[in-house]
């Protein structure tokens, strides 16, 4: 495509005859906020150290803004306005946090202009800013040494973009974060996606759910899908690469499954009571013996974190039989504790939504409590 | 994050940087003048003589420091760039006052009847101080060129400069019709601006010179060392392949240190020369090498009054243990190493630091690793200070 900022065309990335990437053909638009996941392997690092030249293809050619990637140095390919944060906090533990923003924002960075001349005062002004922006305005002057794994995550962010690049390239920037840096990591890179076209690589599903847009994921060096959250999280292609074995759950199967969970999470309090309700009842619903019934527990327990809207899920239901099987599991796991008055109107939103005969609706409520009390 | 704190901390503010940076410059000043003018009235001729060696010495440890100090490149083949200084000066003292045609004294026992070409330019004074400077400064960045190119770094890179070491020693040994070869150069009967080289007036003469070019050296690498270039060759230290990704080609700045650090090297091999009165292939000694880094090490790493410290406290030492006891000294020097290595991996300066942490002057390094908010209470109270001065 043209006009695109990066394309990266049928590229080839072989060490010593293991494909790293495999005829991988990437295209990304000025302005795009882009996750990439993939399992462990799957090529995501190797195709960053192709963007920012660490690595040259074997074969195929990357370009950025038009131009092609190979024949350009590390340090050519960062002033063409390609910034990377490294998967590990990587700001130079010796220098403040100022002093790291301050290297990152100069403008020349040939060795004469860096020896000879003051920084200018707009990028003090910048590095200021920045300082408050990634919260570190007041350990500003300490050794980044002394900075916590979270802290030196928003440095390095901060260096990417003090750079002012035009694509930022972040690898598993919440690896190893609380949840609240997590949340902040997350506002910070949609913060920054305004204005910067970038590419996130992320492990954590509920981080990716948090920023995605759009989502490309990698296998064995190739793209496998690309699409919304949505479409990935259902592809069954996408299910089998991460659980590194045959999806067993059919697509219609995860929609019930999901339609359950939104109704554990309706009150904001997803309990382990409920969820060990989702999970046995699901088990014995899809698969008979009790080996495939544990190997199935453990593969929906991953997908029990994610909350969709019931408008979303609903109507995807095909079947009548699907529709009463939603609606008794949704009224088992609401019953296994008391029930409050927000669960109660989720409750009755699935119902209408549902749209069964009455006297169904209270058969399935009665058998639901029935499998609850056994 | 939010700290709370009792002050919003800004940075050192200007006009206290320069106040630090004035008071550096007296101490550096007041010590050299102490060095100038007190030192030959407490010391005899032959101790001053060595003082003065020693100090020479530390001019090459100042820029063993800034490599391996601030960049981490551990050069372990400075000799070279402090032989080509040496020999580059002893040339001149050849050739000055030779009568028109006549050749320095040894080429005839090898039988050279015309002056090596490469030697005709040091007939000039000037010519001969640039390339005391020049050509240790271009040998050493092209070797760096080469080796930091194909980004050869750590252990590697300092097993080719040994290995240059090497091949220098050997080429100079081996050439007695080009330099003499193995017996070296000798200075001490030469006559430089009308004096003989080895005479007392000249001997003082070469002593102000080393503490004028010391002072000058510790000014340079300070300059280097401060402001953004330094803190380019920190992270460079700390860690190359990020330094790449922000834009910056590491090789170049490597090359620049490395030069200037030849460079530095260069000019205290020249003074050390005419202060010991010979220059030979033994400069370029493995051992000898070693031994500027281990003067370093002593002192403390990234710390340039350390390096200085280090070259002139292990000489000392060793000077007067070999006086006494002329076998034990290697022994000693092992283990002085293993004692630093062991127990002050930051050298005596970063022990003196770690103990008496800011009270120091800005000549042993600044203040470290102190909160930023301790400091901007001390700016605050001292500004608080000022007014009160002011209202009276």
């Amino acid at each position: 495509m043209s006009g695109a900022l990066l394309n990266i065309d049928n590229v080839t990335v072989s060490f010593d005859g293991f494909k790293a990437l495999n005829n991988l053909n990437f295209s990304m638009n000025e302005g795009e906020l882009r996750v990439i996941i993939g399992p462990n392997g799957a090529g995501k690092t190797t195709f960053l150290d192709v963007i920012t030249g660490k690595v040259k293809p074997t074969e195929g050619k990357a370009y950025f803004k038009g131009s092609d990637l190979s024949k350009h140095k590390e340090h050519e390919i960062s002033r063409m306005g390609v910034g990377r944060k490294f998967q590990t906090p990587r700001v130079y533990l010796n220098l403040s946090p100022r002093e790291n923003l301050e290297l990152s924002a100069n403008r020349q960075k040939s060795v004469f202009p860096t020896l000879l001349k003051q920084t200018p005062t707009p990028e003090k002004r910048t590095v200021n800013s920045l300082l408050e922006t990634i919260g570190l305005y007041e350990k500003g002057d300490i050794p980044a040494a002394l900075l916590s794994h979270g802290e030196k995550q928003w440095l390095e962010i901060g260096m990417l973009v003090a750079q002012s690049p035009d694509l930022l390239l972040v690898d598993e920037p919440v690896a190893g974060l609380t949840d609240e840096e997590t949340e902040k990591t997350g506002k910070l890179l949609m913060a920054l996606a305004e204005s910067h076209s970038v590419i996130v690589i992320e492990h954590d599903m509920e981080f990716v759910r948090q920023i995605a847009r759009q989502v490309t994921v990698l296998h064995e060096g190739s793209v496998l899908f690309e699409g919304t959250m949505d479409q990935v999280q259902n592809d069954p292609r996408v299910i089998e690469v991460y659980l590194g074995q045959e999806a067993t759950v059919t697509p219609e199967q995860m929609l019930i499954l999901r339609i359950a969970a939104s109704m554990a999470w309706a009150d904001d309090n997803f309990a382990p009571v409920q969820q060990e309700v989702i999970l046995s009842e699901l088990s014995r619903q899809f698969a008979s013996d009790p080996a495939g019934q544990q190997a199935l527990r453990e593969e929906l327990q991953n997908y029990l974190a994610k909350r969709i809207p019931l408008e979303e899920l609903v109507p995807q239901l095909q079947t009548p039989q699907q529709r009463e099987l939603a609606l008794k599991l949704s009224y088992e796991i609401i019953s296994s504790n008391t029930i409050n008055e927000t669960e109660a109107r989720v409750y009755q939103r699935l119902l209408s939504l549902l749209d069964l005969p009455p006297e169904t609706v209270a058969r399935l409520e009665a058998a639901a409590l029935e499998s609850l009390k056994s | 994050m939010a700290v709370d704190l009792p002050i919003q901390p800004r940075r050192t503010s200007k006009a206290l940087r320069q106040k630090r940076l004035l008071i550096e410059a007296g101490i550096v000043v007041a010590i050299a003048l102490v060095l100038i003018l007190v030192m030959p009235l407490v010391l005899t001729g032959f101790r001053l003589g060595l003082l003065g060696r020693f100090l020479s010495l530390a001019i090459v440890a100042l820029g063993i420091d800034l490599i391996w100090g601030f960049t981490g490149l551990l050069s372990l083949g400075h000799g070279i760039f402090f032989a080509l200084g040496g020999y580059a000066f002893a040339m001149y003292l050849q050739l000055t006052e030779l009568p028109a045609g006549q050749l320095p004294e040894f080429f005839s026992l090898y039988g050279v009847s015309s002056l090596p070409w490469f030697w005709q330019p040091f007939y000039s004074l000037p010519f001969t101080l640039l390339a005391m400077v020049a050509i240790p400064a271009i040998v050493a960045g092209l070797f760096g060129y080469l080796v930091f190119r194909n980004r050869i770094r750590g252990v590697y890179f300092s097993i080719l400069t040994q290995a240059a070491l090497v091949v220098f020693f050997n080429f100079f040994n081996g050439q007695q019709k080009l330099i003499n070869g193995t017996n070296g150069l000798k200075t001490a009967t030469s006559v430089f601006l009308g004096q003989q080289v080895g005479g007392p007036e000249m001997r003082y003469f070469f002593y102000v010179a080393t503490v004028i070019a010391l002072a000058l050296m510790y000014a340079l690498c300070r300059w280097l060392t401060s402001g953004r270039f330094g803190r380019m060759l920190v992270a460079i230290r700390d860690d190359e392949n990020r330094v790449r990704f922000s834009g910056y080609n590491p090789a170049s700045f490597k090359v620049l240190v490395f030069a200037v650090s030849g460079a530095i090297a260069g000019i205290a091999g020249a003074l050390y020369t005419v202060q010991s009165g010979i220059i030979s292939p033994q400069a370029m000694d493995i051992g000898f090498s070693i031994e500027m880094v281990i003067w370093v090490a002593v002192g403390g790493r990234a710390t340039l009054i350390g390096a200085i410290l280090g070259a002139v406290l292990v000489n000392i030492a060793r000077t007067m243990l070999s006086e006494r006891f002329p076998d034990v000294w290697l022994f000693f020097q092992g283990a002085l190493f293993l004692l630093v290595v062991t127990a002050l991996p930051d050298g005596i300066v970063g022990w003196v630091r770690s103990r008496f942490g800011d009270r120091l002057p800005a000549l042993f390094g600044g203040p470290s690793a102190v909160p930023a908010y301790v400091a901007e209470m001390e700016l605050e109270a001292e500004s608080y200070r000022e007014k009160e001065l002011a209202d009276q």
